[in-house]
């Protein structure tokens, strides 16, 4: 059995096993939030911490443009670059071998650190589960640990492919965030919620003099490093791009769509936290949802809140460990990493060594609790790449004008949205180092190394011309 | 011992034995099959990349 | 223009396992042990609002003196809110009188800047250069 599917592989004609194109706008939205509404259940609120309340809120909506932003260029040049690897392969086609490195590590850490972050989560609640039930002391570890290996496992195995478990417990979590909303009486303010009064933030005079804003609008700026937690990995609906039907329509519909969902989310998140939790304890809650709904006094609610938040958890970093190991195998592919990498499982048909070699890295990262750090390492390298798009969508224009390749669907009032997202991307780094400095200096310092590590000692072991795979005419200049 | 102890040990028992599992099934599957087998996937067209597409069918419908 | 394409050497086995080990090794070396050993955490500093003072005991447990929900700043529903989540004034006030600390230090901005600027000045230039190889070697041959 074994021996056929290899020759399969083998023997595998462009004709005979290109990708069907089956997926439609649902399943583009579907992928997308699946990973990212994690971010409304844990992460998001540290930008309370380094804003405030209003802050947070504010940032919200400015990182919603810039996300808006990412998704328009994305969607044009993915509905173009019809390949698997997303950004990935479209950085190799535009830009070049070097930049195609550091977007596919960028990819890699992004989700990596996602994954991390989601298993961090789900031990710490197993163990405050554990205090629930009466039980003090029960260390989280074990819990990360064994999230990782069967995750892992399934995806090792393959199995989980064929399930629509992810996107069903995905819906369960997103419906239990509405649940909870409608459970804490919106339309009767001061039942439940607070807003007047939990938001009346009197600032200490020598840091803001701003009324509400603990920082004054430094602290808003500041609040940009975390508002990218609403919405980080959205942009993860390109990686679809070859098997989208009618991609021009789809994947900008299915992104949008994806958008609002989130918008949505993120603005009834904040709403039912900010009027029950002081933002001082927000600021630095593990799981801010859950912590609400223990403060409505429903047990249901405290249930339902826990067992969404380990299902958003679970959903993300399966499909983070699924993206993350497929980004590794296509770098391995090109031998941008060791071919070794670039192994399909014979019985599988999955990305068996990649995956393998991504464990120690999520498991490590989970072990040391440290959840805002761990969330920052994703956010630099997203940043990073949202930085590159503005870049990428100013050489794909200019390589190759409309109208000499067919595009699936064309970034509309260009160039404003590139010089927006980059305008934006420039704040977000300075919110970064606004508090999290060291930690910038010391991943651009990673991806210094890794690319002199590229070109000087990988690339020699790169066929040339194999990296452009699209059949288009010659760039413009060249 | 409770209960929580025999689960945290169990965790990592659990977690131990499908880590172990999965090595010993990638040196075994080294064991079968050459490398130029196991890396002739292409970009475009090769059975991840179909694997993917149903996956991701799967997570929508 | 005919140019032969540039046939890759073979990577040997070790060559790959080193490979493997060094991204690996730069992975927990530059990402790992900063925050693992508490690095590079957020920059924060204590602010005591008037008359509260704050020693450490031996034991790790602190001691303070002088607090009152108004003098940290809260009215009184959100002190029922923190008395909801199980915590004390002294619970409450390791968190509250812990600040993120914005000083800039313009030079540190700088440096940043130019590392970032110059990170990516490095990615483009080497990109171009390896795309140009690629473009020659795709339609020229």
């Amino acid at each position: 059995m074994s021996d056929s599917a290899v020759t399969a592989t083998q023997t595998a004609n462009p004709n005979a096993i290109n990708l069907k194109k089956v997926l439609g706008p649902v399943h583009v939205w579907a992928l997308g939030v699946g990973i990212v509404l994690v971010g409304e259940f844990m992460g998001w609120n540290y930008s309370v911490a380094k804003g405030g309340a209003y802050g947070s809120l504010i940032a919200c909506w400015v990182i919603g443009l810039l996300y808006t932003c990412v998704a328009m260029i994305d969607s044009e040049i993915t509905s173009t670059v019809a390949a698997a690897g997303g950004q990935y392969a479209q950085a190799k086609h535009t830009t070049g071998p070097l930049m195609a490195f550091n977007v596919g590590i960028y990819l890699v850490m992004a989700y990596t650190m996602l994954e991390a972050a989601d298993v961090l989560v789900f031990g710490d609640l197993v163990s405050i589960g554990a205090g629930e039930l009466g039980r003090e002391g029960v260390d989280p570890k074990p819990f990360v640990f064994l999230a990782v290996a069967v995750l892992a496992w399934l995806n090792y195995r393959g199995v989980f492919m064929a399930l629509s478990v992810n996107f069903l417990i995905t819906a369960v979590a997103f419906f239990s965030i509405i649940i909870l909303w409608v459970g804490v009486q919106p339309f009767s303010p001061g039942e439940i919620t607070q807003h007047a009064e939990m938001l009346a933030i009197v600032p200490l005079p020598e840091l803001s003099s701003v009324q509400g804003l603990p920082y004054g609008w430094l602290g808003v700026l500041a609040a940009f490093q975390f508002g990218t937690w609403y919405y980080l990995g959205i942009e993860g609906t390109c990686q679809a791009a070859e098997e989208v039907r009618s991609a021009g329509r789809s994947l900008p519909l299915g992104t949008m769509s994806g958008m609002i969902t989130l918008l949505i989310a993120a603005s009834l998140t904040w709403w039912i936290c900010a009027g029950m939790l002081p933002w001082d304890y927000l600021g630095q809650a593990l799981a801010p949802l859950y912590d609400a709904s223990k403060m409505t006094g429903s047990n249901f609610l405290v249930v339902l809140l826990w067992v969404a938040t380990v299902f958003s958890a679970i959903a993300s970093a399966n499909g983070c460990i699924n993206d993350a190991s497929r980004a590794w195998f296509s770098m391995g592919r090109d031998r941008y990493l060791p071919q070794w990498f670039a192994a399909v499982h014979p019985r599988y048909r999955t990305p068996y060594r990649s995956i393998l070699f991504l464990i120690p890295i999520a498991v490590a990262f989970g072990f040391t609790g440290l959840l805002a750090q761990t969330i920052t390492f994703s956010i630099v390298s997203g940043l990073l790449g949202y930085t590159f798009m503005p870049i990428n969508l100013t050489k794909f224009r200019r390589k190759w004008p409309l109208g000499s390749i067919k595009r699936g669907f064309v970034s509309p009032m260009h160039p404003i949205p590139a010089i927006v997202l980059m305008t934006l991307c420039v704040l977000t780094f300075f919110a970064v180092f606004l508090g999290f400095g060291t930690q910038l200096f010391v991943m651009i310092g990673f991806y210094i190394f890794i690319s002199l590590y590229f070109v000087y000692r990988r690339y020699k072991y790169v066929r040339r011309g194999d990296q452009f795979t699209m059949a288009w005419p010659k760039p413009q200049g060249y | 011992m409770d209960f929580w102890d025999i689960l945290q040990y169990g965790s990592w028992a659990v977690a131990a034995l499908l880590l172990l599992w999965m090595v010993a099934d990638a040196f075994m599957v080294s064991s079968q099959f050459t490398e130029d087998v196991l890396t002739s996937s292409q970009e475009g067209i090769d059975e991840l990349a179909a694997q993917q597409q149903a996956h991701n069918a799967g997570k929508g419908s | 223009m005919a140019k032969s394409a540039y046939q890759p050497p073979r990577q040997s086995t070790l060559g790959q396992i080193i490979d493997s080990v060094v991204i690996l090794g730069a992975v927990f070396l530059a990402l790992w042990l900063p925050i693992a050993a508490n690095l590079a955490g957020a920059d924060t500093k204590q602010i005591l609002p008037p008359g509260v003072t704050v020693a450490e005991n031996a034991d790790g447990s602190k001691t303070w003196t002088g607090l009152t929900w108004e003098g940290l700043g809260q009215n009184a529903t959100m002190q029922a809110q923190w008395e909801k989540l199980g915590y004390s004034i002294e619970d409450a006030a390791g968190l509250i009188t812990v600040w993120f600390d914005y000083e800039i230090n313009w030079l540190l901005a700088l440096v940043t800047a130019v590392v970032v600027i110059g990170y990516f000045a490095i990615l483009l230039y080497y990109s171009e250069r390896e795309y140009k190889e690629v473009i020659a070697e795709k339609f020229d041959r």
